[in-house]
């Protein structure tokens, strides 16, 4: 029923280019009562927040369940999350599009409408990270390696707006901008001449 | 996973050559300072500095760019020898795309993961190309060979080539005109290579007509399982070049397969009039029996027909020793041209019928061997001279029809690699020069 609802929701919002206005029309046309329509969610705003979560989820099971995934590195992980979130986002691209065009903060802050995703995505984020640290691919440092999973939430964001705006055939640019960006977080992630920089940073700073 | 980063934006690429730029003036202040104090210093120094800095630049970009470090390792006559080895190894390495995209692009373009669709796949590439890498994939029974182009190629090669150009006025010292003419020529044609059922089309249909060509092998490609980005085919076995001499391979079998190779282009140059213009070691496999395995058809060179009744008709000595056809057909290649005045008229074309001679040697002979160096030599010393007469150099407009450019760098490939292979070929004149006669000669007298 959720999922349904949620359909409903998406078409309503792109036949008559606006979100449903209120709890009690929105069940009307769904042919409901508005007291049924909380034992799935708790307003509009929650519903709108699950569609997203929905969709992260979906991508993230199917790469879960993908054959090579097993073998991948984090790198990998994260990597194939990302196309395969942005291959579900496609069927609807223009109630995407609708929402963006509503409210899309400038980086790094978000619309309200990714905090439920925001929250599944942090999750899985840090299990790939721990992979990533247990097995030496990202660099242990202290404090700063909590903070890894909200740079790979800004490289999401980033990622989302930029397939948004993206008109390339195929959308092969961000194809593109997948693999550099998320190649870039993993890299400054890892053990690198950050690593020699913070090392010579603390040594001055001692030193001084 | 190691890869290098990648300059993505325009900016940031073309912030890359400005800093190309910058060192090469460096390397020539270098030079010249060198130079006050040891006046024997030759040049050799200072082009090796900025074949270095030109390919550390030009590495760090995929795609079209790498594509153009090959066009040029291929023009060996006009640059310097430093350049060219440095050139030839871009040949070969760039950095893999990772599995999740390869997995993500089957996705886009099949629905299914290349997991579904093959029996096995392997996510880590055997092979780079330059605009995309090579994966094994095994289907009943059978091992594929399955080429995917990385995204965006066909996107970024304007902007790219673009950025190449202020570094090939220097490389090339030709004239923002004159470069335009032949860039747009690349242009067409490395586009063209981005579109996978382009090449598919041509695979089957040059290697259906060169079937017949003895120890010559070509593979079986699969439709299913081509898109714009990506190729499927059987795998092939053989070794590249480097790898076949090491195998120490007998005179006879050198032979054999410099033959073969010899007789792909033969027959596609003269009855097929569209060639593979892309003779460099990559693309051809060297099997220890003989036989040659030709990959790659993404570059093809279509001959207009007039332009091969000029072009080839250079190769027929009746018709060389004819001066008035030698100038009419140098005034349609847009060798000469009206404007010029008797006496570079003149300077041009005798040097003309010189690179000419010596590039037709080999059609002079039944059997030509390519082991000789002494003749490879003699073509780098003429490449560099013509390349510096001034004639040429102050000329405004180009030198030479676009279509030639292709043409002329499938010939130098095909020489250079007949060269390394040491091979000796059967060269001669064949049943096309009579055409070619009867068109020069018996239409115009």
């Amino acid at each position: 029923m959720k999922a349904t609802l949620i359909q409903q929701y998406i078409t309503h919002t792109l036949e008559h280019n606006q979100t449903p206005t209120s709890v009690y029309q929105f069940a009307k046309a769904a042919g409901m009562e508005e007291q049924a329509f909380y034992n799935y969610f708790s307003g509009l705003e929650a519903l709108e927040m699950s569609i997203y979560e929905q969709w992260f989820s979906e991508a993230y099971i199917q790469c879960a369940a993908s054959e090579p995934w097993n073998g991948y590195s984090a790198r990998e992980k994260v990597l194939a999350v990302f196309y395969t979130f942005i291959e579900t986002l496609k069927p609807n691209r223009s109630f995407v599009k609708f929402l963006k065009d509503r409210d899309f903060k400038a980086l790094p802050k978000w619309p309200s409408y990714l905090n439920t995703l925001r929250e599944v995505f942090i999750d899985k984020m840090k299990s790939i990270i721990h992979e990533g640290l247990d097995s030496k691919e990202l660099a242990e440092r202290k404090y700063i390696d909590e903070k890894y999973v909200d740079g790979l939430w800004i490289n999401f964001l980033f990622i989302l707006k930029f397939w948004i705006e993206d008109t390339s055939n195929g959308f092969e640019k961000t194809d593109a901008a997948i693999e550099k960006s998320v190649n870039l977080a993993m890299d400054l992630m890892g053990k690198s001449a950050l690593d020699a920089a913070l090392d010579f940073g603390k040594f001055l700073f001692q030193n001084r | 996973m190691e890869q290098n980063s990648i300059p993505s934006s325009k900016v940031e690429r073309a912030m890359r050559f400005v800093k190309t730029g910058a060192q090469i003036g460096g390397n020539y202040i270098k030079h010249y300072s060198k130079k006050m104090v040891d006046p024997s210093l030759s040049k050799d120094q200072l082009h090796e500095d900025n074949a270095t800095d030109v390919y550390n630049a030009l590495s760090e970009l995929k795609g079209s760019a790498l594509k153009v470090a090959q066009m040029l390792s291929m023009e060996k006559n006009v640059l310097p020898r430093q350049y060219t080895n440095k050139f030839q190894m871009a040949q070969y390495s760039a950095p893999p795309l990772s599995g999740p995209l390869i997995v993500q692009t089957f996705v886009k373009a099949f629905g299914k993961t290349p997991h579904d669709l093959f029996d096995t796949f392997n996510l880590k590439a055997s092979n780079a190309a330059s605009i995309g890498q090579v994966h094994e994939a095994t289907l009943n029974g059978k091992k594929l060979a399955i080429k995917i182009q990385y995204p965006g190629v066909a996107e970024s090669i304007k902007s790219d080539l673009k950025m190449v150009k202020p570094i090939a006025f220097r490389l090339l010292d030709m004239n923002e005109k004159e470069l335009d003419k032949y860039i747009k020529e690349v242009e067409g044609k490395l586009l063209e290579e981005t579109d996978y059922e382009l090449e598919y089309k041509r695979s089957v249909e040059i290697s259906t007509l060169c079937a017949t060509i003895p120890n010559l092998v070509f593979t079986k490609y699969y439709q299913e399982f081509t898109t714009k980005r990506v190729l499927a085919m059987d795998w092939l076995e053989g070794f590249h070049l480097d790898e076949f001499l090491k195998t120490n391979p007998s005179q006879e079998i050198r032979d054999r397969v410099g033959q073969a190779m010899w007789d792909f282009y033969d027959y596609q140059v003269h009855v097929h009039k569209a060639v593979h213009a892309d003779p460099h070691p990559g693309n051809f496999l060297m099997r220890e029996d003989g036989t040659l395995g030709v990959i790659d058809f993404g570059c093809v060179k279509e001959i207009p027909e007039d332009f091969y009744y000029n072009y080839f008709a250079l190769l027929v000595p009746e018709i060389m020793k004819d001066i008035s056809v030698i100038k009419r057909i140098m005034l349609q290649q847009q060798i000469i041209s009206k404007d010029d005045s008797e006496q570079t008229q003149q300077i041009i074309t005798d040097a003309f019928v010189r690179m000419t001679n010596l590039l037709r040697t080999p059609f002079d002979y039944e059997v030509f061997d390519f082991g000789d160096n002494t003749y490879i030599d003699k073509i780098y010393a003429l490449g560099e001279e013509v390349s510096k007469m001034d004639e040429l150099k102050k000329s405004k407009e180009g030198r030479g029809s676009q279509h030639a450019l292709y043409i002329n760098r499938t010939y130098f490939g095909l020489y250079s690699m007949l060269n390394v292979l040491q091979a000796r070929v059967n060269t001669g004149l064949r049943d096309w020069a009579k055409p070619l006669v009867q068109y020069h000669l018996a239409a115009y007298n």
